[in-house]
């Protein structure tokens, strides 16, 4: 049949085998580019040390550039994910960075299904009529809006208004231990209500605005597939059964509109970690996006093996994302088999 | 006389795409009295899908607007009707069986989702849980109140221990209606039902989901059931099939039944009395042993003279001339003067009033009615 839990495992594990190449692939590109760009960064690294420290330095960057890379890649399989210049090891702050990310992800994404799918069923609910138009300025104008300044709006101006912090996970250090590094999981943990409430309005404006702008695609492709699905037999017999006009549009129709939306979902995943660069940064949000904006040399040194981390961790991301999205559509129909 | 189960009266429906108006249905009257089954007739285009999807107000509005005339259902008009109480209306009052089987059940369910759907809505009607439309001379009575048997058209599927039980615990889970599905499932002749069950729509045949969309349609126990050419996409044989169980059900059901279709010969083996259609107009309606017998309108008599038989060897097959008008360029006069050869010019000038009684049927009750200038004259012309 194609459609029960081996399959689907196998269907994992495939899908994760086609992980390797593609990491293989995004580790060669960094490496490269990171190299390449400044074929001896020591003296701009060490510019007060010794001639020692810059001789041992220039040493390591003074071999061929395979022998480097083959030496950062036994390094990286063994578990080593290398350190800064400052030799602030890497690892420990990923570990930490990427639940605080996937936390405002998901956050977003919750709020990209919750408002931005309801409003492309009303987009098509009234289709050329006013509440159309009004979703489509709406959410264009989240689509047109670059990151940084609606970053920006919504933390100078917005706040104040709405009353809602603009840094951090929390207003003062939590008392408790930080497990998942998820702000509002580990205070739910913690059984911290004060903390709780507090976690969730440090996440509120900056999940906010990473859905606002990526919102559109969301709506765009929901409005559509409920265009298409609206005038077939089957929303009519739905009809005419009796059923009301909300259980036809959000449980028959809605649902196999949804089969193009997840997809779509899936795409954006790109989109969102690419904004979480600039988000995490404006709203301090100890996250890889601020982890990545930091290592890539904003106001410091760059961080080469920093930068490589990063990116594979942005690449396993995006096709974990896809991954999902590509088990809900066979959830979702049950024409899809997975293989 | 019995009150007619529903009687449309001088309904006109008009479509506004862009710019233009086209009037789809036009002036439009006919009754199904109850238990019989009401047969429409007419080529493709000529707003017999329209009026179908009219009567329970299915047509998206806008474009499809709703210029003047009554459907009168069990006794009330649902022209005026809100459209948020339109719902009480359908299922267990008017129900439908859509055309195209491929695209009539929803992909994304089981087959026992989507008819224990239909139960459920009936079965929470019937215990007032959510409200119910309730016929009668009152203009709308939205309390909640059971349906006084109007529904007894299927009395056999009822399996009075779910209901009962319902009641008890208020609302029941869908699993609770297992056997009632499963009944409705034999009672469209489906074999294994238990397996049919918890398939998908896309894993059966054309034929197989035609019958599931009339289990369906049938296990909501509507009081008018509408039938919108149930059988014309299936292929031949299938056609066939399904044909059979339709005569069959109509008479194990007897429900009063308003059938769609293009085919002459449908329509001859399962209604009772026969509209013909042709450009958004009734042209005729009467009996249907009558209607074929003795046709009143020109139209009638060229369609009866072109259905082809396997013994009529006249060649060329007899055809009407010219094509059916555009709807928004309509002749003056008679719609069908242009083809018609019996054609007078009166017929140019002056459109001939809607449908007069022409004859007494026989016994039956329904008069024959035509909508032609010359209907008495009809029958003598070659």
């Amino acid at each position: 049949m194609g459609r029960n839990l081996e399959d689907l495992l196998i269907f994992v594990g495939k899908r994760m085998l086609e992980l390797l190449p593609v990491l293989l692939g995004v580790i060669v590109l960094t490496f490269l580019i990171t190299h390449v760009a400044s074929i001896n960064p020591c003296p701009r690294w060490y510019p007060k040390a010794s001639t020692a420290v810059l001789a041992h330095c220039q040493a390591q960057f003074s071999l061929p550039l395979t022998t480097q890379f083959w030496n950062y890649f036994t390094k990286l399989l063994e578990g080593n994910w290398g350190a800064s210049q400052l030799g602030v090891p890497v690892y420990p702050v990923i570990a930490s960075a990427v639940p605080a990310t996937v936390e405002l992800v998901l956050a977003s994404l919750f709020l990209m299904i919750v408002i931005g799918i309801p409003l492309g069923v009303i987009a098509a609910q009234f289709a050329g009529r006013w509440g159309d138009h009004l979703v489509r300025v709406l959410y264009l104008s989240g689509w047109s809006v670059p990151t940084y300044v609606g970053s920006i709006i919504a933390a100078v101006f917005l706040a104040p208004y709405l009353g809602l912090p603009t840094s951090g996970e929390y207003s003062a250090p939590p008392p408790f231990p930080q497990i998942t590094h998820m702000s509002v999981v580990d205070a739910i943990l913690a059984g911290n209500f004060p903390y709780t409430v507090d976690a969730i309005s440090h996440l509120v404006l900056p999940a906010a605005v990473l859905a606002f702008i990526n919102m559109g695609i969301a709506t765009r492709m929901t409005r559509a597939s409920m265009l298409e699905v609206l005038p077939l037999d089957y929303v009519k017999a739905a009809r005419m059964k009796g059923l009301s006009n909300f259980l036809v549009l959000y449980k028959h129709a809605l649902r196999n509109a949804l089969i193009a939306t997840v997809t779509v979902l899936g795409l954006t995943a790109g989109g969102l970690l690419a904004g979480t660069v600039v988000i995490e940064e404006v709203f301090a949000w100890p996250g890889i996006g601020a982890y990545a904006f930091s290592v890539l040399g904003g106001g410091g040194q760059p961080n080469f093996d920093g930068a490589i981390a990063v990116t594979i961790v942005f690449a396993i991301g995006v096709v974990v994302a896809n991954l999902i999205s590509d088990i809900l559509y066979g959830v979702l129909d049950p024409r899809v088999e997975w293989r | 006389m019995t009150q007619p189960v529903l009687s449309v009266e001088h309904l006109s429906v008009e479509y506004e795409v862009g710019a233009g108006h086209f009037q789809a249905v036009s002036d439009v009257s006919l009754v199904v009295p109850p238990g019989r089954v009401v047969g429409i007739v007419g080529e493709t285009g000529c707003g017999k899908s329209t009026l179908a999807q009219a009567i329970p107000r299915l047509l998206p509005e806008p474009p499809a607007h709703i210029l003047e005339g009554k459907i009168i259902f069990q006794g009330t008009d649902l022209v005026p009707v809100p459209r948020g109480k339109l719902p009480q209306v359908r299922g267990t009052g008017i129900g439908m069986i859509f055309q195209e089987p491929l695209n009539s059940l929803n992909p994304a369910f089981r087959v026992f989702d989507q008819i224990a759907e239909a139960i459920q809505i009936r079965h929470w009607r019937e215990m007032g849980v959510i409200p119910v439309f309730h016929p009668g001379p009152t203009p709308w009575d939205y309390t909640h109140r059971p349906l006084p048997e109007p529904s007894d058209v299927l009395s056999h599927g009822v399996i009075p221990g779910v209901a009962k039980d319902a009641v008890s615990r208020r609302l029941v889970s869908r699993s609770d209606y297992r056997r009632e599905v499963l009944e409705y499932l034999r009672l469209v002749r489906i074999n294994d039902p238990e397996t049919i069950l918890n398939l998908y729509p896309h894993e059966l045949s054309g034929g197989m989901r035609q019958r599931i969309m009339i289990a369906m349609a049938l296990s909501a126990k509507p009081a008018l059931l509408i039938a919108d050419e149930p059988t014309s996409a299936l292929d031949v044989t299938i056609q066939a099939q399904v044909l059979t169980l339709m005569k069959e059900l109509i008479d194990e059901v007897s429900a009063s039944i308003l059938y769609i279709s293009h085919d002459l010969g449908v329509v001859a083996e399962t209604a009772d009395d026969l509209g013909v259609m042709y450009a958004g107009r009734l042209v005729e309606f009467g009996p249907v042993a009558d209607i074929f017998e003795r046709p009143r309108h020109p139209y009638t008599k060229s369609l009866l003279r072109s259905i082809p038989t396997r013994y009529k060897t006249d060649w060329p097959m007899p055809t009407i001339p010219g094509s059916v008008p555009n709807l928004s360029q309509l002749p003056r006069g008679c719609r069908f003067h242009p083809r018609c050869a019996l054609a007078r010019p009166i017929c140019a000038r002056e459109p001939p009033p809607p449908l007069r009684v022409v004859g007494e049927a026989a016994g039956s009750g329904t008069p024959h009615q035509s909508a032609c200038h010359f209907a008495e004259e009809v029958e003598s012309q070659p």
